[in-house]
């Protein structure tokens, strides 16, 4: 049923399984309705948190479906996210959320309106997208979300049912994602970035997602830089054993610069680095 | 003769339907959808069973309905002709010209009811006429799935009747009991698209065209007899054809099909009541003409006129449009277009008059509003917009400017969310096909097909697309079955399974059992009042008071008389005796107040209080301020009142509690006719169906010149009540004025 592409980074380039994100899709939309009949979250002011989820991702899944079927441009799938950010704005008026963040030695911001209008779709889009661009390596695209949603979920108790049921899925893929035997595909990533998101907006946890994002968006920027700056894309060497790079044009080449790494320790160490900027950001959310 | 039996038989079978496995799954689907769309909109019916018979829903309907009652009891042109019927229980003294109607709603209902009466079938009227919206909003899907089919074939109709069969705004306004005009404006305004669609298209033959025309021209003729909101679809058309010039697409099939129907719909419709001539030269249809005169000029200029002619051409059509323009202005022919209709335009002028803003459905429509509305449905309606665009035929460019005009006139006011209503069914439905479309093209082709034609499609198997064509589907199920905007019930549903207005006692609820409070009054005064009996009320109530209770009232829905208005906002904002100075002026001896009453707990938590509910008159009566304070001047003028108690808003009655929001009347609030009337029939309530449980937030306070006649609500206990109407409770209290007290107070003896 799925297809098959070339594991790149694997001597023989074995065709492995693609596309595999499309079941979390499925999954995690049927938990969300399981979970609104159950009624284990009621609908506040009319608004349904797990539906509005279940939009969301259902969304990003089917974006990352387009992608993976048509190579989507890039200007398409920088914006096409804000469609899915409407359920998310309509659920955070209805709910009253927060429209400030307080930032450490900064202080309290506050958005007022502009909060629903202008932050909400700017977190949908940046968070889809950056998610969507730290990938490639097997576990990358997997492991990572899986912690920061980790990290959200301890800090949201309440909203725990929420996500538990589609994160033990997602790790279960992360299992075999990370052993090489299955790549969840870009309908995986968006709909994991999505879920990420809406998650942490639904969850009113924007300081937490900020800083636990700190590294995808080290990696969407030192990418996009280049590309602007130096019309040049990041690209890794494998010499059948290790991943190697003569440039600085992403988190993976940033790691692997002229430094031979296998593939499972640069994801040991992204994944590290997402893991402390979790902390980080549990820590200073708990304070 | 054995053989030609066999070819004589043979030829029978020609006679068959050649119908193939795919139009009978067509046909099945849009008879489905039909049903539902009928059955969705009769839902309302469980309230009205009990009483076995079906009443309308909300205002206006009420008002079509006395038309159309007058029509079968007198014949269909009896309203206008010979004599204007000028009906006295409304708008009392002036009355309310009826002739001022449109009349293709009341017209067609009372000749259909006329037939099905003549064949022996006995039906009430107000029951037929409440079933016709539910109809109608059936066969605007139909008609909706013929426009669709020919804009994209028969999937995107079918798509189209669902959206349109289940779309919010549209099925509140075609719902059991919603007999008004729009019903008809929107069954028209889509045939005369499918028909002058079809006229235009120059594929079709010279006499295929004439005919689509003429049909074209008496749905739009129809159109304007039905519905005010003609005007868009007049200027929607102008707009598409001016679209189609400036795109290089003139051709004679065009000029042939506009000229045949804008003169015959213009022709018919300023031949029936209402509309007269002066039609014509009001400012919405003259583009209609100027357009005429550009088509012509663009079919000389098509014999390509040496260049010298085509400049005195493009002159002299130039000076004929500006010139008559200037004339037209000039004798004062030209008229403006109602203020409402500007206003929709603009819809910041309507800030400005309190009177049209105090009505909910004039509001604009936020963001939320469209949302709550549309939910994810918005992505698919952008893909429409998005695969129209890329594919602009002639269909496709009138869709798209459909879709946007809609769209801003939509948000512009709630009300015309229905305008909205079927060009988003046609561009969600486009957008949903067109998404799916190459995933279902990879499903049909073989798998080498695909490989060796298209890079992208060798990328995934058929499987993989018929999961994206599941996604879809998801996304529709989220829209269409659990929509998280309202808490997993699609606003349709909602929306659907509620009763008539007057049976849920005006309040948004769908009780177990039809509330009973308005019906009750009006009964009483059906019963115990003369048909003269001029009652003051808020005009919201006027056509129940007038066309069911069968009393005289001074304002309703028609808002006629904005100086009336002003004056029945200033009887209750006033003191009583001022009050009473008014209702003099209008021979009243009844004034009425209805009242919504929400139970909470006293701050001890020792006691129940019975606060505002705040879906009455507790509601409303901040417009009365507004709107009576507009008239500040002529009130002091007229020595109605003098300069130090005259009022410009509500904000000289009291002030509204930060932390709370509830309002705090002072003196001069507890002072005023409606403070006392709102009071009184909630101390009343308490003491009577309170039962000594229920004390209200403020002690009611007894109006001097107003006597209790009969309250509508004090049957049931509150335990009762609170329990069928989920805790808001509603009171209609009919005041009997004492005159003879008033008199003896002001007379100069006393």
């Amino acid at each position: 049923m799925f297809p098959r592409v070339p594991d790149q980074h694997k001597a023989g380039k074995p065709l492995i399984l693609n596309g595999l994100g499309v079941t979390y899709v499925l999954f995690t939309t049927v938990y969300l309705f399981l979970v609104y009949f159950s009624g284990f979250l009621k609908a506040s002011n009319g608004v349904s948190a797990p539906l509005t989820l279940a939009v969301c991702v259902l969304f990003g899944g089917f974006m990352g479906l387009l992608d993976d079927w048509m190579d989507l441009k890039w200007r398409y799938k920088a914006f096409m996210p804000l469609i899915a950010a409407l359920p998310l704005v309509y659920l955070a008026v209805e709910h009253g959320l927060r429209t400030s963040i307080a930032l450490p030695f900064i202080g309290t911001i506050e958005f007022s309106g502009y909060y629903y209008f202008v932050i909400i779709p700017l977190i949908v889009m940046i968070v889809t997208n950056t998610v969507n661009q730290l990938g490639g390596l097997n576990g990358l695209e997997t492991v990572c979300p899986a912690i920061i949603l980790t990290g959200l979920m301890a800090l949201s108790p309440s909203h725990l049912i929420l996500m538990l049921g589609p994160l033990i899925f997602w790790l279960i893929l992360a299992g075999f994602n990370l052993q090489g035997k299955i790549f969840v595909g870009n309908s995986g990533s968006f709909a994991i970035g999505m879920t990420v998101a809406s998650f942490a907006i639904i969850t009113d946890l924007k300081l937490p997602l900020l800083i636990s994002i700190i590294p995808y968006v080290v990696n969407s920027s030192l990418i996009l830089l280049t590309i602007f700056l130096t019309k040049k894309r990041a690209s890794v060497s494998f010499d059948g054993e290790k991943l190697v790079s003569d440039h600085r044009r992403s988190l993976v080449t940033l790691i692997t610069y002229r430094r031979p790494l296998t593939e499972r320790q640069v994801v040991a160490i992204i994944s590290l680095l997402t893991a402390l900027f979790t902390a980080a950001a549990a820590a200073i959310s708990l304070l | 003769m054995k053989k030609s039996l066999v070819n004589s038989l043979k030829s029978f079978g020609k006679l068959r339907l050649q119908i193939n496995h795919a139009s009978i799954i067509a046909f099945s689907a849009l008879l489905l959808i039909l049903f539902v769309a009928f059955t969705i909109r009769i839902l309302p019916i469980r309230w009205e069973i009990p009483a076995g018979t079906v009443r309308l829903s909300e205002f206006d309907p009420y008002y079509q309905f006395s038309l159309t009652r007058y029509m079968v009891q007198n014949g269909l042109f009896s309203p206008y002709w010979p004599t204007p019927w000028v009906n006295t229980q409304q708008w009392y003294p002036q009355g309310l010209n009826m002739a001022s109607s449109l009349p293709a709603l009341p017209m067609t209902t009372a000749a259909i009811y006329s037939i099905i009466s003549f064949i022996g079938i006995n039906i009430d009227l107000m029951t037929f006429a409440a079933f016709v919206p539910a109809v109608i909003g059936a066969l605007c899907s139909l008609v909706i799935y013929f426009v669709g089919k020919d804009m994209g074939g028969k999937p995107v109709g079918l798509l189209a009747a669902l959206f349109l069969a289940l779309s919010p705004s549209f099925l509140q306004r075609t719902s059991l009991g919603f007999y008004d005009t729009e019903i008809l404006g929107v069954l028209s305004l889509l045939m005369f698209m499918f028909l002058f669609l079809r006229a235009i298209d120059v594929d079709r033959t010279l006499n295929s065209s004439i005919k689509y025309s003429i049909g074209a021209a008496l749905a739009m003729a129809y159109f304007i007899t039905a519905w005010g909101a003609a005007y868009f679809m007049l200027g929607l058309t102008v707009l598409f054809v001016f679209v189609l010039l400036l795109m290089k697409r003139y051709n004679q099939r065009l000029l042939l099909s506009y000229s045949i129907t804008f003169g015959v719909a213009l022709f018919v419709a300023t031949k029936a009541p209402y509309i007269s001539l002066s039609y014509l030269v009001s400012s919405a249809v003259i583009p209609v003409a100027g357009m005429f005169i550009v088509l012509c000029v663009s079919e000389l200029l098509r014999h390509n006129p040496s260049a010298k002619t085509r400049l005195t051409l493009i002159v002299a059509s130039l000076a004929v449009l500006v010139g008559g323009f200037v004339v037209l202005w000039q004798i004062g022919l030209l008229q403006n277009m109602a203020g409402k209709f500007i206003s929709v335009l603009d819809p910041f002028l309507r800030s400005a008059t309190p009177l049209i803003n105090s009505v909910a459905e004039h509001r604009i429509a936020g963001w939320g509003n469209i949302y709550y509305e549309l939910g994810i449905g918005v992505l698919f309606f952008l893909a429409g917009l998005y695969f129209t665009l890329r594919n602009p035929t002639n269909r496709n460019v009138f869709l798209l400017l459909f879709g946007l005009t809609s769209l801003y006139f939509g948000a512009s006011m709630v009300r015309l969310l229905v305008l909205f209503a079927p060009a988003f069914s046609l561009l969600a439905a486009k957008g949903t096909l067109g998404i799916l479309k190459p995933f279902y093209t990879l499903l049909k082709e073989t798998p080498n097909i695909a490989i060796k034609t298209k890079r992208g499609l060798a990328r995934v198997s058929k499987e993989y697309s018929g999961t994206a064509i599941f996604l879809v589907f998801l996304l529709l199920v989220t829209n269409l079955a659990f929509s998280p905007q309202n808490g997993g019930m699609p606003r349709v549903y909602g929306q659907a399974y509620t009763p008539v207005t007057i049976s849920a006692a005006s309040l948004p609820i769908a009780p177990s059992a039809p509330a009973e409070e308005w019906i009750n009054m009006l009964s009483w005064t059906q019963h115990n009042l003369q048909a003269t009996t001029v009652v003051c009320s808020w005009w919201d109530y006027g056509y129940w008071l007038s066309i069911t209770g069968n009393v005289t009232t001074l304002a309703d829905n028609a808002t006629i008389n904005a100086t009336q208005i002003e004056n029945i906002g200033f009887i209750f904002m006033a003191n009583e005796l001022q009050a009473l100075k008014m209702l003099e002026k209008y021979n009243a001896t009844y004034i009425l107040v209805f009242i919504t009453i929400g139970i909470g707990q006293s701050s001890t938590g020792t006691t129940y209080v019975a606060n505002p509910g705040g879906f009455g008159d507790e509601g409303k009566w901040v417009w009365m301020a507004r709107i009576s304070g507009q008239a500040r001047d002529r009130f002091i003028e007229n020595k109605f009142i003098d300069s130090n108690s005259a009022w410009i808003d509500e904000n000289q009655f009291g002030t509204s509690d930060n932390s709370t929001g509830a309002w705090i009347w002072n003196d001069k609030g507890k002072n005023s006719t409606i403070y006392k009337l709102m009071s009184w029939a909630k101390q009343t309530w308490c003491d009577e169906a309170g039962m000594g449980y229920i004390v209200p937030d403020q002690t009611g306070v007894q109006p001097t010149y107003f006597k209790q006649a009969y309250f509508a609500g004090l049957e049931s206990s509150f335990i009762e009540t609170a329990q069928k109407y989920g805790g808001i409770i509603p009171v209609v209290a009919l005041y009997e004025i004492d005159w003879q007290k008033y008199y003896n107070d002001t007379s100069p003896t006393s």
